[in-house]
């Protein structure tokens, strides 16, 4: 790796472990290797949202070009979000795109993950499914929420229904996470969920 | 009020001459948003003249930090001076700058080469300036 992308990330993570979020526990970064180039990241859920309590991993790279490319940033944590797929873990946000800048840490991209976590962007979605229910069903959209927060990233929150309904589907012989993102998908309605998990 | 051709930055055409029917085919496309995937690449680089008339100051003082690298200053240490005052290290900003055109800290953006770009630039500030105008208007009338 190009020599300034190492020595920023070093500097970098000074940066981040001095910062008052570390002292928060609301941000942590963690390195995975020697060569600087893959990282862990780990945002808390902020508070009055459904992510509150949980705890998000990312998966973060850096490229040779950093900072004047943005670092690739991916939840591994898996996530209910408009703006992040539910699938990969992909992240609809413009400053990993377009709106990078070389000013700009790993700090203050965490910050940025945590802000969007507080502030969907339904009409720029990532997940049109997920961006979908925000819009015409926001109570459901934050049950469902609050529910993956739950079973994936240790929030408190444990939904009794939810679970008792993916019982259902597994008895069926269903995967449980396939049963989850099939109820979500579809308002938590049992029959709806089934008929296309068996059509 | 400026006259239509003038306020859209358009010419009326000359005699003789036909309309563009590829320019009129490409502003329906971007009406209809087509050209949005495209935005997600950084705006082009800066022009080489405005990249030749970036001045270069020497630092008087210790403190403050290049937030490219993140390495302090040192008195006597030169630097690149923006033109909204932000100071960079020639070597950090140099490769910035031949990407993309604006300031790595407050987005000021400067001028490029890039013919197209200005043009959407232009018309883009044409769009907030017409946004403020009616709503100048508005409040005018209804305040």
């Amino acid at each position: 790796m190009a020599n300034i992308a190492a020595q920023r990330i070093k500097r970098e993570f000074k940066e981040v472990i001095k910062s008052e979020e570390v002292a928060k526990c609301a941000i942590r970064v963690e390195l995975l290797n020697d060569t600087f180039t893959e990282l862990k990241g780990e945002i808390a859920g902020p508070p009055d949202t459904p992510y509150e309590g949980g705890t998000f991993v990312l998966e973060i790279k850096v490229p040779e070009t950093y900072p004047f490319n943005p670092p690739k940033v991916r939840f591994v944590t898996k996530i209910w979000h408009p703006n992040i797929s539910s699938v990969t873990g992909a992240i609809c946000l413009d400053i990993l795109k377009d709106q990078w800048a070389a000013a700009m840490t790993l700090r203050t991209v965490l910050l940025s993950l945590q802000a969007l976590l507080s502030a969907a962007e339904p009409d720029d979605p990532q997940d049109a499914v997920v961006a979908k229910q925000y819009k015409e069903n926001n109570e459901m959209f934050q049950i469902t929420a609050r529910h993956w927060t739950n079973v994936y990233a240790g929030g408190p929150n444990i939904n009794k229904d939810c679970d008792d309904k993916i019982r259902r589907l597994a008895d069926m012989g269903i995967e449980e996470h396939q049963a989850r993102v099939a109820l979500s998908s579809y308002d938590w309605e049992l029959e709806r969920a089934t008929e296309q998990l068996f059509s | 009020m400026a006259d239509y051709f003038e306020e859209m930055g358009w010419q009326p055409l000359a005699e003789g001459q036909a309309p563009n029917h590829y320019l009129h085919f490409a502003r329906l496309l971007r009406d209809f948003n087509i050209f949005d995937g495209l935005s997600e690449k950084l705006p082009p680089p800066v022009s080489k003249k405005v990249l030749e008339s970036i001045p270069t100051i020497t630092l008087e003082q210790d403190g403050k930090q290049c937030t490219i690298c993140l390495k302090e200053y040192c008195k006597g240490d030169t630097a690149k001076q923006l033109p909204c005052k932000h100071l960079f290290h020639n070597t950090c900003i140099l490769p910035w700058l031949t990407k993309t055109n604006s300031c790595p800290l407050c987005r000021q953006e400067m001028e490029t080469d890039d013919e197209d770009y200005e043009a959407f630039r232009k018309e883009k500030m044409r769009a907030k300036q017409r946004e403020s105008d009616i709503e100048n208007l508005h409040n005018s009338m209804f305040s």
